[in-house]
């Protein structure tokens, strides 16, 4: 399917003049990672407080009524020429709803029907919220942190087939376990074995124990366990699943025991989650350790010790022991002057290198790399400026063998940068080797820059090509190959459109005056694609090029079907209430078994029932509007009533402002109702008795929902105002009972109405009944 | 329209300095030397207040450059740092000292003393807090240096000796070094930080003089005052001194006890083991169980074949001895719940097994202690072993059936 690219700055913030800041510079003050990051950034930039405004201002704008002189213009608005009326408003922010712009009133006109029904302060806020929240994940998005790509390695002295793991389709909620034969060039055997899944997955991470691999994979509520048995082709496995309140920030495997993992949640609780224990909270502080800072990220990942995690926040790392939580936890680094940090840094990747050095952990912040040492705390053995312009969210380690030295790769999400780096630290026989860079780090090809090396398509199709290559980076996983002579490593990299990229490193002997022991790898001139996905370099062989051409037909394939989001959303909201929820009491009650009794009654006598109005001996049902919205009513509940009665715009206004001047008002004018209802009725007293059943009626119509009428506009009126044709009608309070009779043709017999009058006047009376 | 140029000036500057670091990052030392030179306008105004200006940016980069640009020499780069020590004050000692490092990497020892002794008589106004420090770390590497040479006149006169013939006017030039050495690495270990190799060659020195109330001081010091980082470097080499002095057992117990407190992880904890097996007071020799369970903890200690053999061997002893079963018992209390998957799997037992059959020997005899003799580690490894007709093995089983009952005890 067709990719829903994440929204670009450009669609939060469309002042065009940021725009082609944002555009201009690759890393522009407004997308600065430290800034976001940095306790002052929790307000929005000033550029984001001057955008946001003018829309929060269009929203909170009440809808306006003088909308006839535009009547005949068509209806379709230039959002480009409206934005520009925005600006310009926003310009004069004194008084802005004195120049509201003609354009503005007509946007506010034509979609004063839906507008309306929304709570304006309510959409405003949530419309705030959404645009607050996507801005800051556009600057920096944690949640993809980890990445959602994993290698598991083919099982020792088995086939070279090695499983990816990673999420695809359209929503990215599918897991594909796809089987990957190592040969020459990579490829793809099978299909992939699919799951689907409630939710976009934002994590997988793996781990082996025993043999078997453990595969977590978290998104934002949900997180769940899989095993791959090490047999080759056997199918992968779900174990167990959990539901988080908050969204899950972190889920690591560990390496020690099988089924066991840590999750971090944005409150701030970390778990140890065993598939046979279930979740042990560890920690619960939804402050951040060392100083404050407004990041709800968290992380956790284990240490040499099964039993101790590690714990992390934005400003630094702290490992506690899950026999005794409270009281056994140290400090393993800290943002600050022991690490020689910069102003702003923050933690964004903590991971532990286990599989190269059992003690040591690697600290990734926005500016630098740390190797750190558990033996040794908050004193780094290794530092590094790693110069990315996005900051590192994926890393990937690789251990080397005896007398080699460990691969890291680092990934951003944004940029796409690849990073590799060397070092070497390792525990030799009694004394310890000086843990250092092998070499000088290496940057990688990244997935947009294989475009030049492609064949050109036409243009349209380019530009397609393009976009696709340009999504952000999803995921980071790489192997080493080291068979013989051809030592060489696989880096996998997955987009944020589902693809999965692939390029090979071949090692090449070091040049003699060289240090031997320094590992180069280099990238090999013919990179190989996997899948359908196409990589750098000039197509070396012919079946990447075939696999690449295939994909480019999938992918015109999908885009070419009608983007469905540009056909007007319609909203359905039969599933909003059940049929159970609309249905009455379940039994007919008294009311209908009399009504129906009533219309046997009148079939058998062949008459007509006129109106549906109970016996006289009936209790007239209570009508909803003699609800009154107690204190303690249910706030959904109040809304309908009012509703239903018709100042619901009114409640609205009573809910939001809470002003004593507004309620002292809507008061006095509810009095000034009743004293009108009042007056009609006693006015009403002066007329024939007969005329009393009609000012019962008027009472009726004017209270419920405004009935069309040919002859008058559709206005919502407020209730209270009473519609200017309708005279002022006064009775004296009848009580029903009494009303009802009259209504019944044997009273207007009693009244000694004759027969053959009784129908006019039957109709004079329906004709009232229909409104002023 | 000035601003708008100061602005055009600044990004053309990063746009440079992006350049610059993609062709670092892609070893491209020539164009990054190109883009180089063009940043060098950037000195001429330089507005900015990030936490590296570009003066700054150009000696870190240059020297990356000219580090691995394959046409550059040393003289070359030895001019580039001359320029750089005066591009920046501030920087001086900093650039000095990176400069001597370079210079001890290519081998030129002599050049780089003679450096170091140039930063050190150095002044520039009012001594700050920062440049005080950076004084002081010059000073210890010239320290270091001059250690570097006592110790090569040492290993002559040694040599001398042994031939029965000594020079005194060696004597005399190793004596100075000592000297020089012995002030200047004396200031910088007492500063809180972690100054592992400094320490090492003071306590030498010292050693070598046969000063050992100075070096006990100073390694007392170093491990025990609070101020330094928590150091367990600082604990061993403490430890090595005193075995090194052929202290008392009380003395080298407490100091291992200490580093066990720290990183429980440590090598020496198998040196800690032994020393408390043989002790012939109760208390200890819990100790040494407490020690060795707790370093079988970590995962770097998984496959120590050592460090089972202690555990099996003082499980072993307890069992047959059937005293002070309950300290087995309360180790096993906290590590039931994740040992028999962390140690005692059916995966392990056939790994190891294939990779190191007097490891799963060891490991199958605790597993057969722990977890009684249905354990699959301890059944595999037993069922391997007997099938292999070794002798070893087929003891083991029997030692295990005999002792089923206690083993119960500990289980259960």
């Amino acid at each position: 399917g067709c990719w829903i690219p994440s929204p670009a700055p450009e669609d939060i913030v469309y002042r065009s003049s940021l725009c082609r800041k944002l555009r201009a510079g690759e890393c522009g003050a407004t997308l600065d990672f430290a800034k976001q990051v940095g306790s002052e950034a929790l307000h929005p930039g000033e550029d984001l407080g001057g955008s946001v405004g003018p829309l929060h201002a269009l929203t909170l704008s009440p809808p306006s009524h003088t909308a006839g002189p535009f009547l005949s213009r068509n209806s379709t608005i230039r959002m480009t020429a409206l934005v520009e009326d925005i600006d310009r408003l926003e310009a004069r922010r004194g008084c802005p709803r004195q120049h509201l712009a003609s354009r503005l009133r007509w946007f506010s006109h034509l979609c004063r029907d839906w507008l309306f029904e929304v709570p304006l302060g309510l959409l405003a806020d949530c419309l705030h919220e959404e645009l607050t929240h996507q801005w800051s994940s556009l600057l920096f998005d944690d949640s993809l942190t980890g990445g959602a790509l994993a290698w598991l390695p083919p099982a020792s002295g088995g086939p070279p087939v090695g499983r990816l793991v990673h999420p695809g389709g359209q929503a990215m909620n599918h897991l594909h376990f796809q089987d990957v034969v190592l040969e020459e060039l990579p490829r793809a055997r099978g299909s992939p074995e699919q799951f689907e899944l409630s939710g976009r997955i934002r994590q997988v991470a793996a781990a082996r124990v025993d043999g078997q691999d453990f595969v977590g994979v978290r998104s934002d509520y949900h997180c769940g366990v899989w095993r791959v048995p090490g047999k080759t082709g056997a199918a992968p496995a779900p174990l167990q699943v959990i539901r988080t309140d908050m969204p899950a920030s972190c889920l690591t495997v560990s390496p020690h025991l099988p089924g066991e993992l840590s999750v971090c949640t944005q409150s701030g609780t970390v778990y140890l989650w065993s598939v046979e224990t279930g979740l042990q909270q560890l920690r619960h502080d939804p402050q951040t350790m060392f100083f404050r800072d407004h990041s709800p990220w968290r992380w956790s990942d284990f240490t040499a010790h099964p039993r101790v995690l590690s714990c992390a926040d934005r400003t630094g790392l702290q490992c506690v022991d899950a026999r005794a939580p409270k009281r056994c936890h140290f400090d393993l680094f800290k943002v600050g002057e022991e690490a020689g940090c910069q102003q702003g840094e923050r933690v964004v990747l903590p991971m532990y290198l286990g599989r190269a050095h059992p003690s040591q952990y690697l600290v990734t912040t926005q500016f630098s790399i740390y190797v750190l040492d558990e033996r040794l705390p908050l004193v780094p053995i290794l530092k590094w400026g790693h110069m990315m312009k996005a900051p590192p969210l994926f890393a990937h380690l690789m251990p080397g063998k005896p007398g080699r030295s460990h691969k890291v790769l680092l990934g951003a999400s944004r940029t796409q940068e690849l990073l590799l780096l060397q070092y070497q630290g390792r525990r030799s026989r009694g004394s310890q080797s000086v843990c250092q860079l092998a070499g000088t780090p290496q940057k990688l090809h990244d997935i947009a820059g294989c475009l030049q090396h492609l064949p050109t398509q036409l243009p349209h199709r380019q530009h397609l090509l393009q976009q696709r290559l340009a999504a952000p980076a999803a995921g980071l996983a790489a192997t080493l190959q080291e068979d013989g002579p051809h030592n060489s490593m696989l880096v996998f990299q997955l987009s944020e459109a589902g693809d999965v990229f692939c390029q090979r490193l071949t090692h090449k002997a070091a040049q003699p005056p060289a240090p031997p022991s320094r590992d180069e790898a280099t990238t090999a001139p013919g990179s190989s694609p996997l899948f359908e996905a196409p990589a750098s370099s000039p197509l070396g062989s012919d079946a990447a090029a075939l696999r690449y051409r295939r994909w480019l037909r999938a992918l015109s394939r999908a885009c070419r079907e009608p983007p469905r989001h540009t056909w007007r959303p319609s909203l359905s909201q039969r599933r909003l209430f059940t049929r159970r929820d609309l249905e009455g009491p379940a039994g007919p009650s008294s009311l209908h078994r009399q009504m129906r009794q009533r219309l046997r009654q009148t079939m058998r006598e062949g008459g007509r029932v006129q109106r549906w109005e109970p016996l006289t001996t009936l209790q007239r049902p209570p009508l909803p509007q003699t609800l009154e919205p107690a204190g303690g009513l249910e706030p959904l509940n109040a809304r309908l009533t009012a509703a239903w009665a018709g100042d619901w715009e009114q409640w609205w206004e009573e809910r939001s402002s809470f002003s004593v001047a507004q309620r002292q008002r809507a008061l006095r004018e509810r009095r000034r109702r009743q004293k009108r209802a009042q007056g009609r009725r006693s006015l009403s007293a002066s007329f024939t008795s007969s005329l009393t059943y009609q000012s019962e009626l008027s009472e009726l119509s004017d209270s419920g929902p405004p009935v069309p009428s040919p002859g008058r506009p559709l206005t919502l009126s407020r209730e209270g105002t009473p519609p200017a044709g309708s005279p002022p009608v006064r009775s004296p309070p009848a009580s029903p009972a009494h009303d009802e009779a009259l209504l019944s043709s044997q009273s207007l017999r009693c009244r000694g109405i004759p027969k053959e009058r009784r129908k006019t006047l039957r109709d004079y009376l329906s004709v009232w009944a229909e409104g002023p | 329209s000035s601003n708008e140029h100061k602005l055009n000036f600044k990004k053309s500057k990063e746009a440079c300095l992006n350049y610059i670091q993609d062709a670092l990052l892609q070893k491209q030392w020539k164009r990054a030397a190109e883009f180089l030179t063009c940043y060098v306008e950037a000195l001429e105004k330089d507005y900015s207040r990030e936490h590296i200006g570009p003066s700054e940016m150009i000696w870190r980069i240059g020297t990356e450059i000219l580090w691995h640009h394959s046409q550059s020499s040393m003289k070359e780069f030895n001019c580039f740092m001359e320029q750089m020590k005066t591009l920046g004050v501030k920087r001086y000692l900093k650039v000095c000292l990176e400069h001597v490092f370079h210079l001890l990497c290519n081998g030129q020892i002599d050049e780089a003393y003679q450096n170091l002794s140039l930063a050190e008589s150095w002044r520039f106004g009012e001594q700050t807090a920062i440049q005080d420090k950076e004084m002081k770390l010059i000073q210890a590497y010239r320290g270091l240096l001059d250690y570097y040479s006592w110790s090569k006149q040492k290993n002559i006169l040694l040599e001398q000796g042994e031939d029965g013939f000594s020079d005194l006017a060696v004597e005399q030039e190793m004596h100075g070094y000592f000297r020089k050495a012995a002030v200047n690495l004396k200031e910088i270990i007492k500063i809180p930080g972690v100054w592992d190799i400094f320490m090492k060659c003071y306590v030498d020195l010292l050693e070598f003089y046969g000063d050992h109330n100075e070096a006990r001081q100073v390694l007392n010091e170093y491990a025990y005052n609070s101020k330094f980082p928590a150091n367990p470097n600082a604990h061993v080499y403490l430890y090595q001194f005193l075995k090194r002095q052929g202290e008392s057992k009380k003395s080298l117990i407490s100091a291992l006890k200490i580093l066990h407190d720290i990183v429980p992880s440590h090598e020496l904890m198998i040196d800690f083991n032994t020393m408390l097996q043989k002790s012939k007071k109760r208390k200890k020799r819990r100790l040494g169980l407490e020690v060795i369970f707790a370093a079988l903890d970590y995962a770097g200690w998984k496959e120590n074949a050592k460090a089972w053999s202690c555990l099996a061997r003082q499980v072993k002893q307890i069992v047959i001895s059937e005293k002070h079963l309950d300290w087995i018992k309360q180790e096993w209390n906290s590590r039931k719940d994740w040992w028999p998957a962390f140690h005692f799997s059916r995966y392990l037992a056939k790994r190891n097994w294939q990779e190191n059959k007097s490891l799963s020997y060891e490991k199958a005899l605790v597993a057969g202690i722990l977890l009684g003799k249905d354990c699959k580690y301890f059944k595999y490894v037993s069922h391997q072993g007997c099938k292999a007709q070794l002798k070893r093995f087929r003891m083991l089983k029997r030692f295990v059936n005999k002792h089923s009952l206690v083993c119960l005890r500990i289980s259960g």
